[in-house]
């Protein structure tokens, strides 16, 4: 009795564990996802920029703005500054893809354990509802 | 006609809860007014660039003009705008170019037209959710309704015909979708009546004497629904439906197809994108079952004497199995009973 008791004890503190787990897993896709809409966002943005940096004349005045001040820049280089942009943009978006993959893939397993400690849990209180 | 009727019922509400749906569609509405909301910003967007842009048509009209410049929080003072045909325009990440006027105009033409479009997605997202949460609203009042659903078992038979034979499975899955029909075309002769009734009914029958089948559910009726020409009414019904289950793109591939009846495209995605959905739908045409199940076996038993025989009048309505029965058929078979009927139908 006091053995079957003492299981059951150690079964609730596993499930604490993963069930805490699981959540932390939650809060770090839920970050993921809030990362990956504001690197969309700046995708679009960049985009944007570029669509009309092609449509602007070479002899055109383009200017960065750097803190305070605008700097005025080349227009082939602003060009190359911002398709890099959207390389760097696109290539990070890509890991938050696979991390998310990951996570989920975790996030899968750890609700399947505590599914299974739950159903541990249950029988062993069905057990000892009999004895 | 005697044979006992095996299968179970269970009330529709053992389901799917009405408080559950109901939950569910309060949720869809939450994120229907979330999307109102940003559709409504996205307009503000457009109306402050359209100002712009008439802001600076104006602008070079003039040599210059006199203006009160902002200085600080609270201040301003009296000034000129001078170079009234020369703008810096912030294209986006801190870069900004030296334009015209007219030059800045088409810049905001083409921000206008992108924002019109983005608005454009999220009124049919808007849409997309008001059909879902309306199904889930039909499902909640259905379930408080006390609707049941009827389920029986799928019991192998041996059949004589050696036509029945092969396609035992195709057949009964269009004597499955023949019943769904004939349901909608009485729904809809109720309202009015119809002139196709006899012919359909004449098509029914030619294929139920030539099958004996015991009917059986197991995939989707709304792929037949879909693609009866003769049922308009259910179709454009059905297609309302569609739009509630599938996603956006399924939906329009379905309907245009239904009305031009072709086959493959809107099976294909039914049977992949809609296990689910399906068995939903099924659950809500129940209440009428009986009715059209007096119907067909009349029906048959006036054309045919050993109709009675094969057909026992008794309705399996799979709706639990049915992901599983789908699953389990290869694709290449469930598009091939379509034209089959198609076949018959001709």
């Amino acid at each position: 009795m006091a053995s079957s008791s003492s299981a059951a004890r150690e079964l609730q503190k596993e499930l604490e564990v993963k069930a805490n787990d699981l959540s932390k897993i939650q809060k770090d896709i839920s970050k993921n996802h809030q990362v990956r809409k504001k690197y969309t966002i700046q995708l679009g943005e960049n985009e944007l920029v570029l669509k009309e940096l092609d449509l602007l004349n070479e002899d055109a005045n383009v200017y960065k703005l750097i803190g305070p001040v605008l700097v005025k820049q080349d227009l082939a280089e602003a060009n190359a500054n911002v398709r890099k942009r959207i390389e760097y943009i696109s290539a990070e978006l890509k890991r938050l893809d696979s991390t998310l993959q990951d996570m989920e893939e975790k996030q899968n397993s750890k609700k399947e354990a505590i599914f299974k400690l739950q159903q541990r849990i249950q029988s062993l209180q069905a057990g000892k509802a009999k004895a | 006609m005697g044979e006992p009727v095996k299968g179970t019922v269970t009330s529709l509400s053992s389901i799917y809860s009405p408080e559950d749906a109901q939950k569910a569609s309060v949720r869809v509405q939450e994120t229907i007014s979330e999307h109102q909301k940003q559709i409504q910003q996205l307009q503000a967007f457009l109306n402050d660039n359209t100002n712009l842009i008439n802001l600076v048509k104006k602008l070079p009209d003039q040599l210059h003009h006199d203006i009160m410049v902002p200085f600080g929080q609270a201040a301003f003072f009296p000034g000129k705008l001078i170079h009234t045909n020369e703008f810096l325009v912030l294209l986006g990440e801190g870069y900004y170019a030296d334009r015209t006027s007219k030059q800045t105009i088409e810049i905001l033409k083409r921000r206008g037209k992108d924002l019109e479009s983005q608005i454009e997605s999220l009124n049919a997202v808007i849409k997309d959710l008001k059909f879902e949460a309306s199904f889930f609203d039909e499902t909640a009042t259905e379930a408080a309704e006390g609707v049941v659903e009827i389920r029986e078992d799928y019991v192998d038979e041996s059949f004589n015909e050696d036509e029945a034979t092969p396609g035992e499975d195709e057949y009964a899955r269009i004597l499955s979708r023949i019943d769904e029909l004939e349901k909608e075309e009485m729904e809809s002769e109720m309202a009015e009546e119809g002139e196709e009734e006899e012919e359909d009914k004449a098509d029914l029958s030619h294929i139920l004497s030539r099958t004996y089948i015991e009917p059986e559910v197991k995939s989707s009726e709304e792929q037949i629904v879909n693609e009866h020409p003769v049922s308009k009414r259910s179709v454009q019904k059905d297609a309302q439906q569609n739009l509630q289950l599938k996603d956006t793109s399924a939906f329009s591939v379905s309907k245009d197809s239904d009305l031009s009846s072709n086959i493959k495209v809107p099976i294909s995605s039914a049977s992949s994108t809609l296990p689910k959905p399906v068995e939903q739908k099924k659950l809500e045409s129940l209440p009428h079952t009986p009715v059209y199940k007096n119907e067909l076996s009349s029906s048959s038993s006036s054309t045919g004497n050993d109709r009675s025989k094969a057909f026992t009048g008794s309705i399996v309505e799979h709706t639990h199995n049915m992901e599983k029965s789908q699953t389990g058929q290869p694709p290449a078979p469930v598009s091939k009973p379509v034209s089959r009927f198609k076949l018959q139908r001709k």
